[in-house]
């Protein structure tokens, strides 16, 4: 008799999510799928709003991650009305340098959020570990010093994003052709050189490198654990700037194989020539694939290992020396350890923290040229916008018509980029810790949680197809018996 | 207790909620209602979905701290009003803590620990729709009653 293994609801990652594991009557894996159950409709219910309220809609798709849903948006809109990156014009150093600081505060707070309150207390206290100790409140118990610091650090990311939007969370910068707000001196000053109850930048870096720090520590001490966990191949995608290096906010796609060989290289707008998505009846969440290499060669890792296998360096100092660890580690090839994500994430955190640095000190974030308007004629009606999210590449595409209202919208988010390496995942760690063993442990289903949990995904940004996935509304009696089904088919039928 | 002990500027009054989902706006109707009337005028007024972790260094910094949220409890005629104790409920996850938590963090990691007093008001719909039902304001108003009294 085959057994089926349901992990239900899947902890600790953003949204919900279902793992199921078919066995056979041996014990051996059959399938393993991670289900994506719930759904938002953000596509369908956008559309008819103006087209200026898409990133003030579109962020409300995640607490987490509000700031990237809304930059994505922003530059979407730059290109509908004629000022975007596909018009050649461009919004000004100014705008750019505004909604960057924004970005990479993000980067920064959600890396910790992620990092600290979700990954580290497995790496303090081991996956066996019972659960009410092998949590956030568990390491604020183990080490107040260090959670302070992350507190601090995570507050300070808070103070950055509240100083360029408004609110620390949902808040607003960004209008069609740039920002409604600079930054005076006095706001940058303040975040550089802190105040009671607010640190430095000299301190948040500082706090930024703990992250490094406690992964180091841990893969010294569990080094073929961690290696070994999960190891699964798969191409790898990030935007990167005309040197070949990652760019957050701005740049081409590019792909890598596992020796980082560039496969494809392309302007985001192009997307669709490149990109298709498959649909499967037990999940919402879609598989974005390269359309001439298939589902299986031509899915691709997307988020911070990504990102830090298709870069040839970063930016700042201690991001850099980090990286070239990072690098040296895998000999230069990609690195394919699933749990070295994690590192990846700690890199990205100082990297951020370095890169707000320099936007602070930048004094082009005074100026006034806030905004560019468009020429009369100028309106395009479409737009698409990429940025790279903490989890990954994000993608928003608009069409509105002549009054300006939204006729269509597709997102592809980080997660749903992830989908099928997040499966690949799923099966590898089942592979490892199911086959064969007779109880189903704690440890054992929280090793499949961990192996998702490494790419931080967020199933409530990744599924937002309403009106075209597959749905079932059943309607019962008292009783329990259906008295009414009606099913619609992934085509909509 | 009265609103009087809280027109401190060592005091925080805090409503969790949100104004798009019906009565889970409790807490900031209270809050709002406050800035109405002028009231706690020193105190520092929060408005936000949900506690973070974060905010046990927000009230590291207060010697009282005034909760405000809507609860789904049946067994809560209108509203309670009661002190809260910190304690390491496990409660966490990225989007949500519980006000122990919260308390027991600061507690924790910054080595003090305020008053906290937990406002709780009795809601009766949640659904996506701006607005208290009948029923919730009028708990709110019972709420702004008590609190506005002066008692002995």
């Amino acid at each position: 008799m085959s057994r089926k293994l349901v992990i239900d609801p899947v902890t600790r990652i953003e949204g919900h999510g279902k793992v199921t594991v078919n066995l056979d009557d041996d014990g051996n894996i059959v399938d393993a799928r991670l289900h994506v159950v719930e759904f938002r409709g953000f596509e369908k219910f956008v559309q008819g709003h103006p087209f200026w309220e898409a990133p003030m809609l579109m962020q409300r798709i995640c607490g987490i991650c509000f700031v990237s849903h809304h930059l994505c948006g922003a530059k979407a809109l730059d290109d509908m009305i004629g000022v975007g990156a596909k018009s050649g014009i461009g919004v000004t150093r100014t705008a750019e340098k505004v909604r960057r600081l924004g970005h990479y505060a993000q980067m920064l707070q959600s890396h910790a959020t992620a990092y600290f309150y979700l990954v580290v207390p497995e790496m303090m206290f081991g996956m066996d570990a019972a659960p009410e100790q092998r949590n956030l409140l568990g390491l604020i118990e183990a080490d107040p010093a260090l959670m302070r610091r992350v507190i601090m650090l995570r507050k300070w990311g808070q103070e950055v994003i509240k100083t360029v939007f408004g609110r620390r969370m949902h808040g607003i910068s960004s209008v069609p052709g740039g920002v409604d707000k600079n930054l005076s001196r006095a706001e940058c000053d303040r975040l550089l050189n802190g105040e009671e109850g607010l640190p430095s930048i000299d301190e948040i870096i500082d706090y930024a490198q703990d992250g490094l720090r406690l992964f180091y520590e841990f893969h010294e001490k569990n080094r073929s654990a961690v290696d070994g966990f999960a190891n699964v191949p798969a191409l790898n995608m990030s935007l990167v700037d005309a040197e070949g290096n990652v760019d957050y906010y701005h740049g081409m796609l590019r792909i890598v194989d596992g020796d980082k060989n560039v496969v494809r290289e392309f302007d985001y707008h192009d997307y669709l020539d490149h990109f298709s998505e498959a649909v499967e009846e037990w999940t919402y969440m879609k598989f974005p694939f390269l359309k001439d290499l298939g589902r299986d060669e031509g899915s691709v890792r997307v988020g911070p290992l990504g990102r830090m296998n298709v870069t040839k360096s970063l930016s700042t100092p201690r991001a850099q020396e980090a990286l070239e660890r990072f690098h040296a580690y895998t000999g230069g090839a990609a690195n394919n350890m699933t749990l070295h994500t994690n590192w990846a994430r700690t890199i990205e955190v100082l990297h951020a923290a370095e890169l707000i640095e320099e936007l602070l000190r930048d004094p082009d974030l005074q100026n006034e040229d806030l905004v560019v308007t468009p020429a009369p004629g100028a309106w395009v009606g479409e737009g698409v916008g990429v940025v790279e999210a903490p989890r990954g590449t994000l993608l928003h595409h608009y069409r509105a018509g002549v009054e300006g209202d939204i006729t269509f919208a597709n997102l592809i988010v980080a997660t749903t980029h992830n989908n099928q390496v997040l499966n690949r995942t799923v099966r590898s760690v089942a592979e490892d810790y199911l086959v064969g063993r007779g109880d189903i442990t704690e440890a054992m289903m929280n090793a499949i949680e961990v192996g998702i949990r490494a790419f931080d995904p967020c199933l409530s940004c990744a599924t937002h197809a309403f009106g075209q996935m597959p749905l079932i509304v059943t309607v019962r009696d008292p009783a329990g018996k259906v008295i009414n089904e009606r099913v619609r088919s992934v085509t909509g039928s | 207790m009265t609103l009087d002990d809280f027109d401190d500027d060592c005091c925080l009054i805090y409503g969790i909620g949100n104004a798009g989902r019906q009565d889970d706006g409790l807490g900031w109707a209270f809050v709002d209602w406050l800035q109405a009337e002028g009231l706690c005028s020193n105190a520092e007024m929060h408005k936000n979905y949900q506690l973070l972790l974060e905010d046990a260094e927000l009230i590291s910094n207060k010697d009282r701290v005034l909760f405000i949220d809507a609860t789904k409890n049946a067994s809560v005629e209108s509203f309670t009003l009661e002190r809260a104790a910190p304690k390491m409920d496990f409660s966490f996850t990225s989007h949500a803590i519980s006000i122990p938590a919260i308390m027991a963090t600061c507690q924790q990691c910054f080595d003090c620990l305020p008053v906290v007093h937990v406002l709780a008001i009795r809601g009766f719909e949640f659904e996506l729709e701006i607005g208290l039902t009948p029923a919730a304001q009028r708990n709110l108003a019972n709420a702004t009653a008590y609190l506005s009294s002066p008692r002995s």
